[in-house]
């Protein structure tokens, strides 16, 4: 306690101004005196107020004093020290009633310090508490939202619906009474009952597994024993050979020739099946067969490293002999072309037979690069023809099958696409190269089943059953028509190259028995002849001249008149009638341009035609029409007006019987023949 | 088939035309018995394309050739082979037209169905005048329909007919050569002149035949195998002879002119003197009809159609040259 005391002393000491030392001491022993003297209990009793007002006096006593001092000391005199002395005594009692009350009052402080400061000490605690709680509580907030938000795995499986489950599950698993009221237990149960399915699956995915690899199994041996079954059958068709001959059944044949046209190009493939179709069903007299070479067909479709190789080589070898020769760009070119007018090793041959036992020879190539098909005719007949000089062009295979269908004269390639192609290797037109390689007619391009339409060019042209079919029976029947009318037309100019014109007996009605005008020359011209005639103009402004025509002059004569005509023969003979235009050298030169009567005998002929067509199929049209024209020959002659201011007969007596001499503005002539009355009128 | 076609063209002779009332359409008759209507209003128009030139309408109106068509302020009448028939000019361009009516004179001979060769058309007394191949004129009374009478005396058949409108007298032209002068009110012959006999303008050669007449009362002109000449008629005498080789077919006034086509191209104007003043070429060969277009109801379509051995009708907007033809 003293050294505290002590210890307090210091710091007051120094806050102190030098208050005397004595005073300490006195109180210090004081002090040691009263151990349980406690300034810290005395605090407690006193007043602070009445301390305060103890200061304040204590105060004004020493201000009093130190002034009294002050006085007496300024005064001077002997009672003046000891009345000094006196108020010293006094004013340090003072001092230390002043220290007194500094201690007090620095106890105090302390006190209140130290309250303040536990006080203080535990609102921290209680703040500390706080934030713990709230802190807690947080967490504890955060918690339960997270166990609020969990979702577990189970809500995404879709579970069997409630009454299903209750259903379905046995009861120790869905134990309805629990999970009825429990959704809890329910979900529990429901889940259990889906673990319990998804078991059982499984098993029996795994018993089809299994089921599937044994049957795989089977099958795999059955197909090796069909496999071994194939060679058997072989052995068995050929021990057959001999019976299908014997039994004339050449299934055999059929059957190679199927074989072989496996390796057709598509469209000649399609004209084989179609025709051998339309062969078997409508027209026995077609026959069609295959030619070429199937080893080259296949070595068309040979590995592409070969056809390099090949390649390769041909190039070295190329080069080798266009070195020793001078290389000309034409003999590239030449091969190009050759390249790409190349022909498929394979060709179809149709024959086709005709009642009279000739025989139209047609064989088809496809050209592989330029994708279109060709066709090469011949006509053979059953006895040899010795050739008319007229007839020299219609049956030349050049031109025997020009024009089957209107406009189809087969010199151009009917595929749009070659024409860039020919481009590339400098070909104008087919045209050149069509006697080597066939006409490529429209027909035929149907008959394959190759379609060109016009306004959009394909670059893959599909060959198409369908059209083959469509056409085939048409054009079997025009190809059968057309031979037929030529080797009619090629009799009958047998006959008119000898001045007889050949009328068949049932087409001796059209004309009267007595024709007196004479065919006296029948040849062939050439179109360009023809078209330099004067008497022919129409025709050729018409448009009806064309270079598909064939072109012949007749002449028929009576007495002094000499009758010129000009005809036009349409390569669809007979159901396109051949065209007269007539020149008559008789009193002068008359033609259609400055005789009327001469433009109706050129009607009579052309624009009455289909009375002349004779009996079907009409082949008899040329002729009947010529023997019409010497009748009407007759008529102009013998009906023309004598002049009566010219002296003598008239050159040609009236014979014919006829009704009325002239008709018309025009004055015709009595052209039209009755029959059987016999007689002339007018139409 | 285009071939067939194109050789019926090639074949055509049209024979006989004839101009609506209202004067925009032109009615032609070819070889083959059709009728084509055509629009001269639209072929004459500035808009005018080729279709314009192709017949609006074309029908099948006879068996044999209509040699003749006459055109009354509503109807068009058309004969050819022995009948003669009317279509109404309202309905005509509508398809399948059906003829209004159809007649046949009263014919002697039967073996062989005459033709009619020309009509004509007698307005003030409401008449139609057929003549043809029976070498007789008959007249039809175009309200009742009924034949009056036959005017008989032509040896050969009669080509052609003419109307001298003052004192009502039909000339007729024939094959004999002779053209007869009839008048209607008595039904007799008046007058008859045999022009072969005449020797400045007959041409034995091409025979007697008179193919066309035309007459301007006091004047007549004709033509055929002898040559074209003017004739004063009361005289009878042979005024002007024309200088054309080629037999003419058709022959008619126009203003102060004479206008003649028939074998050769062209249409062939001349002056009353017998001076050629123009010769047009045509489209066709030889012509056979030519049509003035004077109705008033349609100025702008006044044009010279002229048609022939062809299937063209050319048409002349100014006589000096042809301007386009109209084609079947």
């Amino acid at each position: 306690m003293s050294s505290e005391s002590s210890k307090k002393r210091k710091p007051k000491v120094i806050r102190s101004d030098g208050a005397p030392a004595e005073g300490k001491r006195t109180r210090s022993d004081t002090e040691q005196e009263g151990k349980c003297y406690s300034e810290e209990a005395e605090v407690d009793l006193r007043d602070p107020g009445r301390d305060y007002e103890l200061y304040k006096y204590t105060c004004q006593e020493l201000q009093r004093l130190m002034a009294e001092i002050q006085d007496l000391k300024s005064r001077g005199g002997k009672d003046a020290a000891v009345e000094i002395e006196d108020r010293r005594i006094q004013s340090c009692v003072h001092f230390m009633t002043l220290k007194k009350l500094n201690r007090l009052a620095h106890i105090r402080l302390k006190k209140g310090r130290d309250q303040t400061h536990e006080a203080k000490q535990k609102v921290d605690a209680y703040h500390l508490q706080l934030q713990n709680l709230l802190y807690e509580v947080m967490h504890l907030q955060k918690e339960i939202t997270k166990c609020l938000e969990f979702k577990s795995k189970h809500e995404e499986i879709d579970l069997v619906s409630l009454e299903e489950f209750y259903k379905e599950a046995p009861p120790d698993i869905s134990k309805a009474e629990v999970t009825m009221g429990d959704p809890h237990q329910q979900t529990l149960a429901r889940l259990d009952w889906e673990l319990e399915q998804r078991k059982r699956l499984a098993e029996k995915y795994r018993e089809c597994l299994s089921n599937k690899e044994k049957i795989l199994k089977e099958i795999e041996v059955k197909k090796e024993y069909l496999s071994s079954l194939q060679p058997r059958l072989n052995s068995i068709m050929q021990a057959s050979l001999p019976v299908q001959e014997y039994l004339f059944m050449p299934f055999d044949q059929a059957h190679k020739q199927y074989e072989t046209a496996r390796h057709l190009p598509p469209p000649l493939y399609v004209l084989f099946v179609q025709a051998t179709a339309y062969g078997q069903a409508c027209d026995k007299m077609l026959s069609v067969a295959i030619e070429g070479s199937v080893d080259e067909a296949k070595a068309l479709f040979k590995p592409p490293e070969d056809s390099q190789d090949d390649e390769s080589d041909s190039d070295a070898e190329e080069e080798q002999t266009t070195k020793r020769r001078r290389p000309t760009l034409g003999v590239q070119l030449d091969d190009k072309r050759k390249e790409m007018l190349k022909r498929h090793p394979l060709s179809v041959l149709l024959d086709l037979k005709c009642k009279d036992d000739s025989v139209l020879h047609l064989t088809f190539y496809y050209l592989m690069n330029l994708n279109i098909m060709t066709v090469k005719a011949k006509v053979t007949t059953a006895t040899e023809l010795i050739t008319p000089i007229s007839a020299g062009d219609l049956l030349s295979p050049d031109s025997v099958l020009s024009c089957l269908y209107p406009g189809d004269h087969g010199k151009k390639t009917p595929n749009p696409a070659n024409q860039y192609q020919f481009d590339k290797v400098g070909i104008l037109t087919l045209r050149d190269y069509v006697l080597d390689l066939g006409h490529p007619y429209l027909w035929v391009q149907k008959l394959g089943g190759l379609h060109f339409p016009k306004e959009q060019p394909q670059h893959t042209v599909i060959t198409d059953h369908s059209l083959s079919a469509s056409h085939m029976e048409t054009t079997m029947k025009l190809l059968k028509t057309r031979v037929q009318s030529r080797l009619a037309l090629h009799k009958q100019f047998a006959s008119l190259e000898h001045g007889i014109v050949p009328v068949t007996s049932d087409c001796h009605y059209l004309f009267p028995a007595k024709v007196v005008s004479r065919l006296v020359k029948w040849v062939t011209i050439a179109h360009e002849d023809y078209t330099e005639l004067h008497f022919t103009k129409d025709i050729v402004e018409a448009g009806l001249a064309g270079d598909t025509n064939l072109y012949y002059m007749a002449l028929v004569e009576r007495g002094t008149a000499k009758l010129q005509a000009a005809v036009v023969l349409n390569p669809g003979y007979s159901s396109i009638p051949p065209i007269f235009q007539l020149c008559l050298n008789w009193k002068g030169e008359k033609t259609n341009n400055n005789d009327d009567n001469i433009r109706a005998m050129e009607s009579e002929v052309n624009v009455c035609f289909k009375e002349l067509c004779g009996p079907r199929p009409g082949h008899q049209l040329l002729t009947n029409q010529l023997q019409r024209l010497c009748v009407l020959l007759d008529v102009y002659l013998e009906t023309e007006s004598h002049d009566d201011s010219v002296e003598g007969p008239k050159e040609f007596p009236q014979e014919k019987m006829c009704l009325r001499l002239f008709r018309g503005p025009s004055r015709m002539k009595p052209f039209k023949y009755n029959h059987p009355q016999g007689f002339f009128s007018h139409r | 088939m285009e071939v067939f076609q194109a050789l019926q063209r090639l074949h055509m002779t049209i024979f006989s035309q004839s101009v609506s009332p209202c004067g925009k359409f032109l009615a032609a008759g070819n070889n083959y018995g059709q009728i084509a209507i055509f629009s001269l209003s639209a072929a004459l128009s500035s808009e005018a394309k080729e279709e314009s030139k192709k017949p609006m309408v074309t029908f099948q109106a006879h068996d044999g050739p209509v040699y003749s068509m006459v055109s009354t302020d509503r109807h068009l009448l058309s004969a050819g082979d022995g009948e003669v028939k009317a279509w109404l000019w309202a309905e005509i361009l509508k398809k399948g037209c059906k003829e209004l009516w159809r007649r046949q004179p009263p014919y002697r001979t039967s073996l062989e169905v005459p033709e009619i060769n020309a009509l004509l058309l007698v307005p003030k007394e409401n008449l139609l005048i057929l003549a043809g191949g029976d070498c007789q004129l008959h007249a039809m009374d175009l309200e009742t329909g009924t034949f009056m009478w036959a005017l008989r005396g032509h040896t050969d058949y009669i080509h052609c007919l003419a109307l001298r409108e003052r004192s009502p007298e039909v000339l007729s032209g024939g094959e004999d050569g002779a053209v007869r002068l009839w008048d209607l009110r008595t039904a007799k012959e008046v007058q008859t002149i045999e022009v072969y006999k005449h020797e400045e303008c007959s041409r034995p050669h091409n025979g007697r035949w008179i193919g066309c007449l035309a007459t301007d009362s006091d004047w007549m002109v004709c033509g055929g195998g002898p040559a074209l000449t003017l004739w004063h008629l009361r005289s009878s005498t042979p005024t002007t002879i024309f200088p054309m080789r080629a037999p003419q077919k058709h022959v008619t006034f126009y203003q102060d002119l004479i206008l003649s086509a028939g074998q050769g191209r062209c249409v062939n104007q001349w002056q009353l003197s017998g001076e050629l003043k123009a010769q047009v070429p045509g489209s066709s060969p030889g012509l056979l009809s030519l049509s003035l277009n004077q109705q008033p109801a349609a100025p702008e379509c006044k044009v010279l159609t002229a048609a022939g051995n062809s299937c063209r009708v050319d048409v002349f907007t100014n006589l000096g040259y042809r301007a386009f033809s109209l084609s079947f």
